[in-house]
């Protein structure tokens, strides 16, 4: 008796030890590169410093929140990322959604589908960027090229160059970006569930459309929570293919908080400036993720 | 036989002694130091004809002093600003020697300790005898911060001869005559000005030519140094030219979104769509580059008009707006992490292979060849038509003023780009953009 617990003692070291061991490089990634320069933000945040490792770090306590507060800019670009996250929820779920539902009816025939709807995804976004920049564009772009034929004269579509169209325009080459990932997410989310379900409710009777509107997306709360989840999370840190089609223009008509961030740090050499907006971002996703998933509750078994 | 050995002999001799006279005698140089030498050098050589000559020249300088090695790192001309400005943010790893483009950046490193003072070594030591606004463009504060080495841009309207032919429009000499001649290129179904103004410097050259033409370089001087102001006459008269004629569709649909990184604007010029263009002298080996035929038989380039009621006043005519370096390299070279105390023996070979391998003959040489004149004395003879008018524009100024978004200090560029979008966009009032990039320089001033 004594002897089996000194071996159960002894297994729940090792565990310990073991847990320890394939923690550690993880645990040591995280701290390293997100929880470290998070604080660092906060920190640099309360500095005047133009970001030069020579020049001179001035503190100045909380100046620098007091005018992110009061800068009309930065929530010109927090609206903006309000707006790209509410039409990127309205338009990339239930498109993914839809999308999957299709497939999943499919079976293997429509593998084909499955592939090339998937390619965008496959894009890097400075990729993606460029190409819907050139097919947006003025002058030689297709939307100007097609509307042209339909005039039947030279006529010039502006889609990327005036408020509020840009925004829609780049929100628009989000949602074809990012349908994909989510309908790859609904896909799985349907194999997951239980074929003995849909026999079920073959046997009571449904036909397709119930089994799908009454048992299946049911069933898919969960998943449903967590695509809204991720795509709030990227559309409030949203950066890449912005930056490469419109930089935050036309007049700021684009401007989100990572482009904001990104023009004070490095543009105009304003660092601690720069970091309060970070930090900024870094409250008000927080904030809204844990709102979001506070408020939307859904029921994870059945 | 003998004779002929003989005679290459001498031959050699001569040969020999003249290496050795332009190696020590001729040229009043640093001598370097005989231990071996790291140098990290940063550019933007990433293609082309620069990346050429820089690999060129930075080779001839290392097979002259084998125990200096350089290594070049080529960065993206896009991101460089921002690369750079991580690379000072660290302790280590800092590039020796830096490109950058003179102006309010220039300044801002230098504060920041990140760019030597070399006004001594340039007093005592050969450079190249570069053209005095060049000079100029390198200096910050009464001290010499860099060796330019990209060669001059000017700024001038770039044009379809054919259109204007067909049209029977002269090439304008007055902002009157321009003005006429956009108003018949519009009844013509012409856009009279191709332009991209999605990173808006691009819209600042016709709000800086503006200004200039009615006020020289007093107005802008004094609203950069707090004793006029962005809201005087000139900028406001600036300003409303801009939006009169966005009003009346001299410019193309769309320009807001359109790049000249792209060459969105080039585009429209050579398609024929656009009579005229306003841009950066660059623009002449980029149309070549594009388009051989239409650059024979369509291109022609003549200076921004003149404002004559300006000039009626007094005002002078010739202040043009361009750069004299283009480019130039600044040095960072320490003992200390912290900036101290300057490192005298690399700083040295820097300065040596800044005026003495970049800026060399055979440098300058391939530079000519790809169509760019170099900022030094002697180069003013060009044989290339465009290029001619260019570069004399360029010498025929009495003041070249650096691109606004370069020699303003960089947060105040921002401002003043940004304003340019609103400017162009009919968003804000000329009064309002001046007021806001009077905020932006008062801003900096008190830093």
């Amino acid at each position: 008796m004594a002897k089996l617990h000194g071996m159960a003692k002894r297994d729940a070291r090792s565990t310990r030890i073991a847990a320890t061991v394939f923690l550690f490089p993880a645990v040591a990634l995280l701290i390293i590169y997100m929880v470290y320069p998070i604080f660092d933000t906060f920190r640099i945040s309360s500095l005047k410093w133009n970001g030069f490792y020579t020049s001179e770090k001035i503190n100045v306590g909380f100046d620098n929140w007091v005018e992110l507060l009061h800068d009309e800019l930065f929530w010109i670009s927090f609206l903006h990322n309000i707006i790209l996250m509410v039409c990127s929820i309205l338009i990339q779920i239930p498109l993914g959604m839809a999308l999957a539902t299709f497939l999943d009816a499919g079976g293997r025939k429509f593998n084909i589908f499955k592939i090339l709807w998937f390619l965008p995804y496959l894009m890097s976004s400075v990729a993606v960027g460029f190409l819907f920049y050139y097919l947006l564009a003025t002058n030689g772009g297709l939307i100007s090229g097609v509307a042209s034929l339909f005039a039947g004269k030279r006529s010039l579509v502006d889609l990327l160059g005036k408020s509020p169209h840009a925004l829609y325009a780049v929100i628009g080459v989000v949602a074809w970006q990012y349908t994909p990932f989510y309908m790859v997410y609904f896909i799985a989310g349907y194999s997951n569930i239980d074929t003995s379900l849909y026999e079920a409710a073959v046997i009571d009777g449904a036909n397709r459309r119930q089994y799908i509107f009454k048992v299946a997306i049911p069933l898919l709360g969960p998943i449903f929570k967590t695509a809204c989840t991720m795509s709030l999370i990227g559309s409030l840190k949203y950066f890449d293919l912005i930056w490469n089609m419109t930089q935050g223009g036309p007049n700021h008509g684009t401007e989100l908080m990572a482009t904001y961030m990104y023009k004070t740090s490095f543009q105009k050499f304003n660092m601690g400036y720069g970091s309060a907006i970070a930090g900024g971002m870094f409250i008000l996703i927080t904030v809204i993720a844990l709102l979001f998933t506070k408020v939307f509750v859904v029921k994870e078994d059945y | 036989m003998k004779k002929l050995v003989a005679l290459i002999l001498a031959v050699l001799m001569v040969f020999g002694t003249l290496t050795v006279v332009t190696a020590e005698g001729g040229k009043n140089i640093p001598e370097l130091t005989k231990e071996p030498l790291e140098i990290l050098l940063w550019d933007i050589a990433t293609e082309g004809v620069g990346r050429k000559a820089q690999e060129d020249a930075v080779a001839r300088f290392m097979a002259d002093y084998p125990n200096i090695h350089v290594t070049q790192v080529h960065k993206q001309n896009d991101t460089y600003k921002q690369d750079l400005q991580i690379g000072f943010s660290a302790k280590e790893g800092q590039p020796d020697m830096y490109i950058h483009w003179g102006g309010g950046p220039m300044a801002e490193y230098y504060k920041s300790g990140c760019a030597n003072d070399i006004t001594e070594l340039f007093n005592t030591y050969d450079h190249p005898d570069f053209i005095d606004a060049a000079i100029a463009q390198s200096t910050y504060d009464g001290k010499v911060l860099a060796i330019p080495f990209g060669g001059l841009s000017g700024c001038d309207i770039f044009y379809n001869k054919q259109i204007f032919a067909d049209l029977g429009i002269e090439v304008p000499q007055t902002i009157t005559e321009l003005e006429a001649a956009c108003d018949k290129l519009i009844e013509n179904g012409y856009v009279p000005f191709a332009l991209a103004n999605l990173p808006r410097w691009t819209g600042s050259m016709y709000y800086m030519y503006l200004v200039a033409r009615h006020s020289g370089n007093a107005e802008f001087d004094a609203a950069y140094d707090g004793t006029g102001s962005f809201t005087s006459p000139a900028f406001i008269y600036a300003g409303n030219k801009i939006q009169d004629w966005v009003k009346k569709g001299y410019f193309n649909e769309g320009f807001n979104s359109m790049a000249p990184d792209n060459n969105d604007d080039r585009a429209l010029l050579i398609q024929g769509v656009a009579a005229m263009m306003l841009h950066g002298s660059w623009q002449v080996a980029g149309v070549k580059n594009d388009d051989e035929e239409f650059y024979n038989n369509n291109l022609g380039v003549f200076r921004f008009p003149i404002d004559e009621e300006a000039q009626a006043a007094g005002v002078p005519q010739n202040v043009e707006i361009g750069t004299a370096i283009g480019n130039g390299f600044s040095f960072n070279c320490w003992l200390d992490a912290e900036h101290t105390q300057v490192d005298e023996e690399k700083l040295k070979a820097c300065y040596v292979m800044a005026t003495q391998y970049y800026n060399d003959d055979t440098y300058n040489a391939i530079q000519v060849e790809g169509g760019n004149t170099p900022s030094i004395k002697g180069y003013e003879n060009v044989d290339d038509p465009n290029n001619k008018v260019v570069i004399d524009v360029f010498f025929s100024a009495s003041n070249v003023q650096l691109w606004y978004d370069q020699y303003l200090p960089a947060s105040v560029t921002e401002v003043h780009k940004d304003m340019m979008g609103e400017l162009f966009g009919l968003n804000k009032t000329p009064e309002e953009v001046g007021q806001a990039q009077d905020e932006a320089m008062k801003a900096a001033r008190e830093e």
